[in-house]
């Protein structure tokens, strides 16, 4: 096998990529966690994280840019290569999600949360453990646990839509709840999000091994006809 | 040069000496090496001077000649020979001169185109006729002119003591006759440019064809690389057999051709076929190997990117040949040929076979003139017993020199316009 | 060769299961690849995989070295190139070449031009020819002031471009280039890369590069070669350029794209 420099330094990039994952999944599940006990320093601790985390990124990026320009990757090593330029940018953007839940926290203030948050750690417990999965399956390459991966996703969005309807009960009932409510609602949005994101991440690793650039439709129309009737 | 820090273990690698630098040693074993090339070319460099030395030392010095009838008895008026008007000596070779001798003279050249001084030349070579009856060589001459002068003074008292250049331009100019002091070798330098005429002609055009056909259309079959083998080896027979071939071919069987019978232009002192032509084409066939070979290289040395680029625009194997090929080997060829040509011209041994005359006085004016040539007047001479004999064969063996050198010369500047057109 | 039919196919010159021989060893086995008009066809793979000889069966240039034959067909505007009526001198004449070492006549740069049209009988101006392949061959600019001197003295980019102009002057319908930049500085290699996407609006180009950066940059469809088990080169796969260099789909051109061929 020629090329086992670089080789090595695909190795390395794709442990870099893991890193920064476990950092986004680590902020995540922090900041849901901090807004559950309502502990603001917790809060102030995740932006620190997510400066890390950008940082990192632009660590990644910059290596890419080297890998790229030195070694002129053809084909497979292209697609990898451009691939995780576009993965390690979601992740900094699901850092950045995590970043606006802790910022909400701290928005929040004194005031109480409207309910127990239940449903809400469930979404980002189901949203990380997709994320770590999804990167497993980037690193090895495995198109069959990539495709499984999205199905997750609609798990989220019925908690998603669950949260939602519950905190559309609460306005109702007292449009004054409609701030905190609201708070909440940007929290399960940010969540939802993390979780699409994730599905991109799956279908660039599939792009990586077979090519194809193809939108994996985990949610199947008839899921969400079940939704909403 | 200062000596680099030492690295930290210069010798061992895994505890194992490794390496054996020594530098030092390595430049000393290449300085002697320098040394015995570099002797190489002296020793050929003292070979070479050694040999033009030698060559200068007979052409050149003392020698005592002595008149026949004394010079001071042919005085008219009170005038010496050197002074006497072109008629007085012509009246002279008149009254000395049988009338059948002057007769003849006359009808060589009438005394009325004679110039002056060639007829105080035929005065001298008919009725003063001197003789040379001691040479010394030039260092001798230059050294112990003294002696010279005393042996002279004793031995040959009645002889004129002259220093000597043997290599004159009367000598280049002169006709052969028997006297070494009235030789020359005109006849000698026109035969040798006469038969390399010929060599030129035959040899040249037939030589680089075939070596045309051999590289570029001849595919590689035994027999053709039979002939390419064979060709090499030609070049190294011995030069006397083909004499003894040129013998059998131009001078016996080709007689009527080489003769100039066929022509109807018979020469009228030649009754067969020793003649110019003969000569020129027996050398032709000599060097015709060397040429061969030497086109062949120069062929074969043309890119064969050339030869595709050419190909490459549809161009025919002749449009390539003519138009690439031939102009891009023409310096190389050029260069085989003025070597095949320098060798043709040194020949001495194939001539010798061949017919070449020893004594002839007439200068060759058709390709079926008998003919003598430089190195064959050389051989001639050396090989007679009288030291006169010596000193104008050196004198020869320069003008053969000139001669080579010169058409070299002329060749290398061909040469180079070739180059210098791409 | 007749005139080419007024119908004609999008495909200058095809292969029909070609095969090259060298003596008995087969150095080209069962090629079938159609090569597209006004397109720039690029055949890569490892060396010693027969793409050169393969270039080389397009305009009948195997033929200079003895012992080679070839099996199959390659089809110019449909008829065969090696049908024994056909003369090797014609098919050159309409299928240039540009070799891998700029070749330039020992001439001057106007005879380096204009002696191939001459040799083919060109009846025009022949300044108004000379100027125009140079300038088709973006070198006017660069020589226009001393077209006497000898084409030797260019630098090697600028050669290689008077070999590509060379070729224009017998007006070829197709051009095959046999690594035209190998010997030349990457500044030289744009220019000719370049000048080649120039070209291909009025030839046919089918150009053998080892630079595979070269063979995506410039072609629009590559050949891929590779030895077969038999020891004999043959095109493993042959599509669109871009595909062959972002998703191939023979996991031999991968390798080899990707630099882990070995």
């Amino acid at each position: 096998m020629l090329r086992k420099t670089f080789e090595g330094e695909i190795q390395q990039l794709k442990d870099d990529v893991l890193l920064l994952g476990s950092m986004v999944e680590q902020a995540i599940l922090d900041s849901v966690e901090a807004l559950k006990k309502r502990d603001v320093k917790a809060s102030e601790r995740i932006f620190a994280e997510d400066a890390a985390i950008n940082k990192k990124r632009f660590d990644i990026e910059n290596k890419l840019m080297v890998l790229i320009a030195t070694q002129q990757p053809m084909a497979h090593d292209l697609r990898l290569l451009a691939s995780t330029m576009e993965i390690i940018s979601e992740l900094e953007r699901m850092g950045d999600y995590a970043k606006g839940i802790a910022n909400i926290n701290i928005r929040m203030g004194d005031a109480p949360l409207l309910k127990p948050l239940i449903d809400v750690p469930r979404m980002a417990q189901i949203g990380a453990d997709m994320l770590h999965r999804a990167l497993t399956a980037f690193v090895n390459e495995d198109v069959e646990m990539a495709k499984s991966i999205p199905i997750q996703d609609d798990e989220v969005d019925a908690l998603y839509n669950q949260v939602y309807h519950e905190l559309m009960m609460f306005i109702i009932q007292d449009p004054k709840t409609i701030e905190r409510a609201n708070w909440l609602l940007w929290v399960a949005h940010n969540l939802e999000r993390v979780a699409d994101r994730v599905t991109n991440i799956c279908e660039r690793t599939v792009f990586i091994v077979t090519g194809e650039m193809k939108e994996i439709k985990a949610t199947d129309d008839e899921f969400w006809k079940g939704q909403h009737s | 040069m200062t000596p680099l820090t030492p690295s930290p273990s210069p010798t061992k690698r895994g505890g194992q000496p490794a390496y054996n630098v020594n530098i030092e040693r390595r430049n000393r074993t290449g300085n002697v090496w320098r040394w015995v090339f570099r002797a190489s070319t002296i020793v050929g460099i003292i070979a070479l001077t050694a040999l033009i030395l030698n060559i200068m030392n007979s052409a050149f010095g003392y020698a005592a000649l002595e008149a026949k009838v004394d010079p001071a008895t042919l005085t008219v008026d009170g005038l010496p020979l050197e002074q006497q008007s072109k008629e007085q000596l012509v009246e002279l070779l008149r009254s000395k001169l049988s009338k059948g001798a002057f007769n003849k003279l006359d009808n060589e050249t009438s005394f009325e185109e004679r110039s002056r001084a060639n007829v105080l030349q035929v005065v001298n070579e008919r009725i003063v006729r001197y003789e040379v009856v001691q040479v010394w060589t030039l260092w001798t001459s230059l050294t112990k002119a003294d002696e010279i002068r005393a042996i002279a003074a004793t031995e040959f008292p009645t002889a004129e003591l002259k220093f000597i250049s043997w290599l004159t331009t009367d000598f280049v100019t002169r006709p052969q006759s028997s006297e070494a002091i009235t030789t020359g070798v005109r006849t000698a330098i026109l035969g040798s440019l006469w038969t390399i005429l010929f060599t030129i002609l035959f040899a040249f055009p037939i030589g680089v064809g075939a070596a045309i056909y051999l590289e570029e259309y001849a595919t590689d079959n035994w027999l053709n690389r039979a002939i390419r083998t064979n060709i090499n080896n030609l070049a190294g027979v011995p030069s006397i057999v083909y004499g003894i071939l040129g013998l059998a071919i131009f001078v016996r069987t080709l007689e009527p051709l080489t003769s100039g019978e066929l022509f109807g232009m018979v020469d009228s002192t030649t009754a067969n076929g020793r003649t110019v032509l003969a000569a020129g084409l027996t050398l032709g066939l000599l060097v015709l190997p060397i040429i061969i070979i030497n086109a062949q290289e120069a062929i074969r040395a043309v890119p064969q990117s050339l030869r595709k680029a050419s190909y490459g625009l549809g161009a025919t194997k002749w449009q390539t040949i003519w138009s690439h090929v031939l102009p891009n080997a023409m310096p190389g060829i050029l260069t085989g040929t003025i070597l095949a040509i320098s060798r043709a011209i040194g020949e001495t041994a194939p001539l010798v076979v061949v017919g070449a005359s020893t004594a002839i006085s007439f200068d060759p004016e058709s390709p079926f003139s008998k003919f003598t040539t430089l190195p064959i007047q050389i051989y001639q001479w050396t090989a007679r017993p009288q030291a006169e004999f010596r000193s104008v064969a050196a004198a020869t063996i320069l003008v053969l020199l000139v001669m080579l050198l010169s058409l070299n010369a002329s060749a290398v500047i061909l040469r180079n316009r070739f180059s210098r057109k791409y | 060769m007749t005139q080419p039919s007024t119908e004609r196919s999008p495909f200058v010159l095809e292969t029909k299961d070609l095969g090259i021989f060298y003596g008995d060893f087969r150095a080209v086995a069962s090629v079938n690849i159609p090569i597209e008009r006004h397109k720039i066809t690029a055949i890569i793979g490892p060396s010693g995989c027969g793409k050169s000889t393969l270039l080389r069966a397009f305009n009948r240039m195997n033929e200079l070295s003895t012992g080679t034959r070839i099996e199959g067909e390659v089809l110019f505007e449909g008829e065969n190139l090696y049908h024994p009526m056909v003369d090797p001198v014609e098919v050159r004449y309409r299928i240039g070449m540009v070799f891998q070492k700029p070749n330039p006549f020992p001439k001057s740069i106007y005879e380096n031009i204009a002696w191939g049209a001459r040799i083919h009988g060109y009846k025009g101006k022949m300044e108004e020819l000379v100027e125009s392949c140079l300038r088709q061959a973006a070198l006017w600019d660069e020589v226009k002031d001393k077209l006497t001197q000898s084409g030797l003295a260019l630098s090697g980019g600028q050669q290689q471009r008077l070999c590509i102009a060379r070729a224009l002057a017998v007006q070829p319908e197709v051009i095959l280039m046999d690594e035209p930049a190998s010997a030349l500085d990457p500044i030289a290699t744009l220019k000719i890369e370049e000048l080649m996407q120039e070209l291909k609006k009025n030839y046919t180009i089918v150009i053998v590069t080892h630079n595979m950066q070269q063979a995506a940059r410039a072609s629009d469809r590559t050949a891929m070669m590779m030895i077969n088990h038999e020891r004999s080169g043959t095109v493993i796969e042959f599509n669109e350029t871009q595909k062959i260099f972002t998703n191939p789909k023979d996991k031999r051109t991968e390798d080899y794209v990707t630099g882990r061929f070995g």
